[in-house]
């Protein structure tokens, strides 16, 4: 498959065109894997059907106004295309798309980026304009104070330098890819390549980081089967190459607040894709591939607002309208910086146990384990008649028990905070007093200036934190230090001065012996992050997506 | 070479259809004289009375010697047992092996799936489960049946249709493990309430009316647990009910049958000499319906009368006095 020479010779964006290319012409002539024949023709017209939906909704900029020119071109030579000629047409289409998807990613400044991360970060919290972020290097208040790294770092460490890693982090903001890069530099770990979404390359604040963090181009809009297909092969040719990855299997943030249930298999798959292709390709010593979870636990979340009626939005098709993101908005930036350092909050990044493609777990010396701790050589779950075989679907199944490994690592390292518990209190205890079974029906009748009484919140939040020591000390969740007292008033303290602090209107807010809650869709976002525990005897709010 | 652990009715029966297919069977059993007679005479008659199995049947103690190089391992060990054979698979199996099981039933306290027992004790992953409407005795006499297997992976549905298709018995294919594994484990309760209806001679109507009900009760159990309804209208489901249900000989029905006449758990049990599922799968679907808060009154009747000691009468009549729900729910599948 790889046409290698040596490996540091090989362009991978060469290497994923080749492949692409190769893998449609061989459906073309009927050889795939799975899959139905489909002519070169088909693929093209595919193409063009669902580049110009997109193009039609698409700001008129010069990219898309080259986009259109290439397809028109191509739509008026297609009916007297010969064979070589549609073949060449495909070559085109798929190197435009691997230029888009790699055109950012450069390793040399990864270096620079991240040095430079820490304090551009903290020179925000001290509201320096975000235009003299990148000059300004002083700052005395570091991240590090406010991030938090966790769990199975010497693991990790060990583990990226025995074989390959993607990392698979849970997704609540664009500030995580951010927060990730900073932490891969922070534990001496090379480059990580991830597909980090277009618009954080457009967004003014984060394309600088974005372009030097080791980051290719994802641009969700594009709903082309080919190129989605090419970007998974960037990403397989990426890890059969060594090089560690970033993906969020979540896909997009989570917009209910809640842990990922389901994650995204297709490109979580090209771990396996690309263990088995170094195996048959007797590339051994690279086929290690280590799969480690991590959660990244935030007291209050930038975007928390826009998600959250995102997310009401599409599940309950009711009045609520999208606004823009807080992410491009710099205001929102300096006030949630300022939130954070104000409050001496902290940010927990947890570095779960490292698994192997087909989900078992990985010991720090790279050896993987069945559930009973005994020694399982991975390749034998690829073996048929003593080879290494090639069965998309049964590698599909392997995926799906990997993806479900990954949500039950997320599910054990979520590090419960003081917003969290209030809000889960909070919103139990009004479900109970209004009796109303429908979600949306239930938010409408919460806010403004709903009240409660102080000590009944305090005997609940008592009662869900003694909950949540239980869970922990099984190993099912985490607690932040701040939840380490028994005192109801004081983790309800905690919890409201952060749920009033950074959101344009307070969440909840104390007058007198009572707390006013002030919001629902926000108090309904942070509680939902300790949703599925069964907490309270609480049912759960909405349906759950599992995997399928 | 195929290994088929538990040389039970089942098993046996199981191991004749393989080895008449032409697959080599190594059958492992604990008993040490039901190896010897398997071995010497071909014939398993405590287990499988009448039955002459082919050559290529051996049978072994040995869990390591059954095992080793086989293609595929079948478990029928009854479900309270499974886990401790699963535990011994677990130091022999390699994960190239693919594992299938034929056992109807949760383990007790855990309510766990079998296949889920095999993922905690064994490397297995590419596992499936093979359920219907299937008497051993009447398969065992060359009678017509058919069966499904459910896997996720294609490749096991195609390895046990190749190894057990045959002309007295269908192999048909599906892929809620889950939805399979939970319609055998609860249809044993809807036996024991149409013995009881049976017995109490009720009518037709009322048989049918129990049969149906239990039916939806236990399909909207197990769609709140992942499975899919559309299984429970197949052979596992209506189909493994059907046979179960109109059986007199069947040990669930039985047990229906000697509540309805009044007699009490224990003696009816001892009486039986043997297990019946559904005595303990009662346990379990109360304590399912319970913890994924799913209203199953009959099954919950069920469960006091055997566990409560509420009379047949007394419980005929408080099912017959709840309000009637909606016939036919639009179950909305949670993997959907």
């Amino acid at each position: 498959m790889l046409r290698a020479r040596k490996s540091e010779d090989v362009h991978i964006e060469d290497e994923v065109v080749a492949r692409e290319v190769d893998r449609v012409l061989g459906r073309a002539a009927g050889g795939g894997v799975g899959g139905k024949q489909r002519p070169l023709v088909e693929v093209i017209n595919d193409t063009l059907y669902h580049e110009r939906a997109r193009l039609h909704h698409a700001a008129d900029d010069a990219r898309a106004r080259a986009d259109r020119a290439f397809h028109a071109r191509v739509r008026h030579e297609l009916p007297h295309a010969s064979a070589s000629r549609q073949t060449a047409l495909v070559r085109e289409m798929v190197e435009r798309y691997v230029a888009e998807i790699a055109g950012h990613f450069d390793r040399r400044v990864y270096g620079f980026a991240t040095r430079v991360l820490p304090y551009g970060l903290s020179g925000l919290m001290q509201g320096f304009s975000p235009r003299g972020l990148l000059n300004e290097l002083r700052g005395s208040s570091r991240l590090d104070e406010h991030l938090l790294l966790e769990g199975e770092v010497k693991a990790l460490q060990r583990l990226a330098k025995l074989g390959t890693v993607i990392l698979v982090p849970t997704h609540s903001s664009n500030l995580d890819s951010l927060l990730i890069g900073y932490a891969i530099y922070r534990m001496g770990l090379p480059p990580f390549v991830y597909g980090a979404g277009i618009n954080l390359f457009t967004n003014p604040l984060t394309s600088y980081f974005m372009h030097n963090l080791g980051a290719y181009t994802v641009d969700r809009s594009k709903t082309d089967p080919l190129y989605r297909d090419t970007l998974k092969q960037y990403a397989t040719v990426s890890l059969e190459l060594g090089q560690h990855n970033l993906f969020f299997p979540g896909g997009a943030r989570s917009r209910s607040g809640e842990l990922e249930t389901r994650p995204k298999l297709g490109l979580l798959g090209a771990g396996l894709t690309a263990f088995r292709n170094n195996l048959l390709r007797g590339a051994e010593s690279r086929a290690r591939m280590f799969i480690v979870p991590c959660t990244i636990s935030y007291p209050l979340v930038l975007e928390a607002a826009s998600l959250a009626r995102e997310f009401l939005e599409e599940t309950g098709r009711s009045q609520y309208i999208v606004v823009n993101d807080e992410f491009s908005r710099i205001q929102r930036w300096v006030d949630f910086l300022r939130g954070i350092a104000a409050l001496d909050l902290r940010v927990h990044v947890r570095i779960g146990r490292a698994l192997d493609p087909f989900g078992d777990d990985v010991d720090e010396q790279g050896v993987s384990r069945d559930s009973r701790g005994r020694e399982v050589d991975p390749r034998r779950y690829l073996l048929r008649d003593g080879r290494v075989f090639d069965d998309a679907a049964r590698d599909a199944e392997y995926t799906r028990m990997l993806g479900t490994r990954i949500t039950e690592s997320y599910r054990r390292d979520n590090v419960a905070m003081p917003t969290s518990v209030l809000a889960f209190a909070l919103l139990e205890l009004l479900r109970r007093d209004v009796a109303q079974p429908d979600l949306f029906r239930l938010l409408r009748t919460i806010g403004p200036d709903t009240p409660l009484d102080v000590t009944r919140v305090e005997a609940e939040v008592e009662k869900l934190v003694a909950e949540l020591r239980v869970l922990e000390h099984d190993g099912k969740i985490r607690l932040s230090d701040e939840l380490r007292t028994t005192d109801g008033r004081d983790i309800v303290a905690r919890g409201l001065r952060g749920l009033r602090t950074y959101h344009t209107t307070p969440i909840a807010v104390r007058r007198g012996t009572q707390l006013l809650v002030q919001d629902a869709d926000l108090l309904f976002y942070y509680r939902n992050r300790l949703e599925g525990y069964g907490l309270l005897g609480a049912q759960r709010l909405y349906p759950a997506k599992v995997l399928s | 070479m195929i290994a088929v652990l538990g040389a039970g009715n089942w098993g046996t029966t199981l191991a004749d259809v393989l080895a008449e297919n032409g697959d080599v069977v190594r059958l492992w059993t604990r008993t040490p004289a039901q190896r010897d007679e398997i071995n010497a005479r071909h014939t398993n008659e405590g287990a499988a009375p009448g039955l002459r199995l082919p050559d290529t049947v051996t049978a072994t103690c040995d869990l390591g010697e059954a095992v080793r190089d086989a293609a595929i391992v079948l478990i029928v060990i009854p479900s309270q047992a499974f886990r401790e054979v699963a535990r011994a698979l677990g130091e022999v199996l390699v994960p190239e092996q693919i594992v299938l099981h034929a056992t109807k039933g949760l383990e007790r306290e855990s309510n766990a799936r079998m296949t889920e027992i095999l993922l905690e004790e064994t490397c297995a992953k590419q596992i499936g489960v093979l359920s219907g409407p299937n008497l051993a005795p009447e398969i065992a006499r060359h009678k017509p049946a058919g069966t499904v297997v459910a896997s996720r992976f294609p490749h096991v549905i195609e390895l046990a249709r190749k190894a057990l298709s045959c002309p007295r018995l269908m192999v048909f294919d599906g892929d809620d493990v889950i939805g399979v594994e939970l319609a055998g484990a609860l249809k044993n309760v809807v036996a024991i309430a149409a013995g009881i209806a049976t017995e109490m001679a009720v009518g037709e109507n009322a048989k049918s009316l129990v049969v149906t009900r239990g039916l939806a009760e236990i399909t909207r159990l197990a769609v709140t647990m992942g499975a899919s309804p559309l299984t429970f209208a197949g052979l596992a489901g209506i189909g493994d009910l059907m046979v179960t249900c109109a059986s007199p000989i069947s040990r669930n029905h039985r047990v229906g049958a000697a509540l309805a006449r009044g007699q009490k758990l224990p003696d009816i049990l001892s009486g039986l000499g043997m297990v019946a599922e559904g005595v303990y799968a009662a346990v379990a679907a109360r304590s399912l319906a319970q913890a994924h808060r799913v209203e199953a009154p009959l099954l919950d009747h069920v469960y006091r009368i055997l566990h409560e000691g509420m009379g047949c009468d007394e419980a005929l009549h408080e099912l017959m006095t709840l309000p009637a729900g909606r016939d036919v729910s639009r179950f909305q599948s949670i993997t959907a």
